[in-house]
């Protein structure tokens, strides 16, 4: 049906066929339609691309879970250097010290408080404005995924109410408004004994010596 | 800052764009959520690339410090899986580079890449491996008998995704020389799986 070249009779080549499938573009599309050689290198292409696909599930299975312990040895050498961000001054007791927290320190508080709640995640989490000078207006924005079926509004609000209670106490930030994004409503889990979720409670992380 | 309480169960059923902002913002928790979801697909990548499973775990673990040091630079935080694919590939190839360099390889790579594909040898055997009835041998003894420059084309787009242009940045090589490389690995690959088909 072809050179060895892959050239068709039709004076298309497979070269062509395979930038076609990635891309879309052929000079002449409506060609295909009527060219069995063309018809026949495509679906001859086609066949490759899934028996790609087969061998490159057969090699991530191979390869592991992520929870597996090659994973676990990895995350334990990467030694991930922190990220403190901004560092927001802190009023001490004594007019000689010099106090502060980080960003991080006050973004992981906002995880930390979010994640707490029912059926939500926290996603991003920012601080806007000056935090490095006392008193500056600072507002927060945080993202949040919740799982259906767990009531959004009632959800943001009370996590309004909860970080403009625990920010007051545990910063000296001067924050003007919390803005709350729901960004993402999740499908709920089974999380009953014998499911995904329910085992990864119980299974402790495997160690290897 | 992985003092978040969040479960790892917590975190692994979320999507990649919020763990991806979480980690911009310094979560490690939600970073490592992102490689026990991604490193499969990862480590299987480079195990291909380099043929070697032992290098391939050092590519992973430099591709993710690398990706935590460079979170910034994602703009689309749902992105992040081709990102952490397109780190992979470059680690990956940069691995090779320093291997041939480091063992004096030149000549064997340069005479592997002049071979053709159908060229007699002791690569693995695409025939004998359909003989013994998976067709996934086969196209893994295929893949070992193209010319290494094919093949890398071939596994950055299919394993790793990536397009043309990011292949060609990857190889330092044209676009164009990517589309004919990758159609020349097809070409043989699918040569060799349809006499078996």
């Amino acid at each position: 049906m072809s050179t060895p070249n892959g050239t068709f009779d039709c004076g298309h080549d497979l070269a062509e066929l395979s930038n076609y499938l990635d891309t879309g573009e052929l000079q002449d599309p409506a060609h295909l339609d009527s060219c069995p050689e063309c018809q026949a290198g495509l679906a001859s292409l086609r066949r490759l691309s899934d028996l790609g696909k087969e061998l490159l599930d057969a090699d991530v299975a191979e390869a592991g879970k992520g929870t597996d312990g090659w994973m676990q040895k990895i995350l334990g050498n990467l030694a991930l250097e922190l990220r403190p961000g901004r560092s927001i001054p802190l009023r001490g007791g004594h007019p000689d010290d010099t106090l502060s927290q980080t960003e991080g320190a006050v973004s992981a508080l906002i995880r930390s408080i979010a994640d707490t709640l029912p059926g939500t995640t926290a996603g991003r989490c920012r601080l806007h404005g000056d935090v490095t000078t006392p008193g500056a207006e600072v507002t927060v924005e945080v993202h949040l995924a919740i799982v259906f079926g767990h009531p959004l509004e009632e959800r943001a609000s009370s996590l309004r109410r909860q970080l403009a209670r625990e920010l007051a106490v545990q910063t000296e930030l001067n924050i003007t408004s919390i803005d709350i994004t729901i960004t993402d409503v999740l499908e709920p889990q089974p999380a009953g004994p014998g499911t995904a979720a329910g085992l990864m409670d119980q299974t402790p992380p495997q160690e290897k010596p | 800052m992985s003092g978040s309480p969040a479960a790892p169960h917590q975190l692994d059923l979320v999507p990649d764009a919020l763990l991806a902002g979480r980690a911009a913002d310094g979560d490690t928790a939600a970073f490592e959520a992102l490689a026990r979801r991604h490193g499969p697909l990862m480590r299987a990548s480079a195990r291909r690339l380099t043929g070697s499973t032992a290098d391939a775990d050092d590519i992973v673990q430099d591709a993710l410090i690398q990706a935590w040091n460079q979170l910034d630079s994602l703009r689309e935080p749902a992105a992040v899986k081709g990102w952490l694919m397109r780190i992979t590939g470059s680690r990956s190839i940069d691995h090779l580079r320093r291997r041939r360099y480091d063992a004096g390889l030149d000549a064997v790579e340069t005479n592997r890449d002049s071979r053709r594909p159908d060229g007699a040898g002791s690569w693995p055997d695409p025939e004998a491996a359909a003989l013994d009835g998976s067709r996934v041998e086969a196209l893994k003894a295929a893949l070992s008998r193209l010319p290494e420059e094919q093949r890398r084309c071939w596994v950055l787009k299919e394993f790793n995704g990536q397009s043309y242009e990011d292949i060609a940045r990857t190889l330092n090589i044209s676009t164009d020389s990517v589309r004919g490389r990758l159609a020349r690995a097809r070409i043989a690959l699918a040569s060799t799986m349809e006499e078996w088909r």
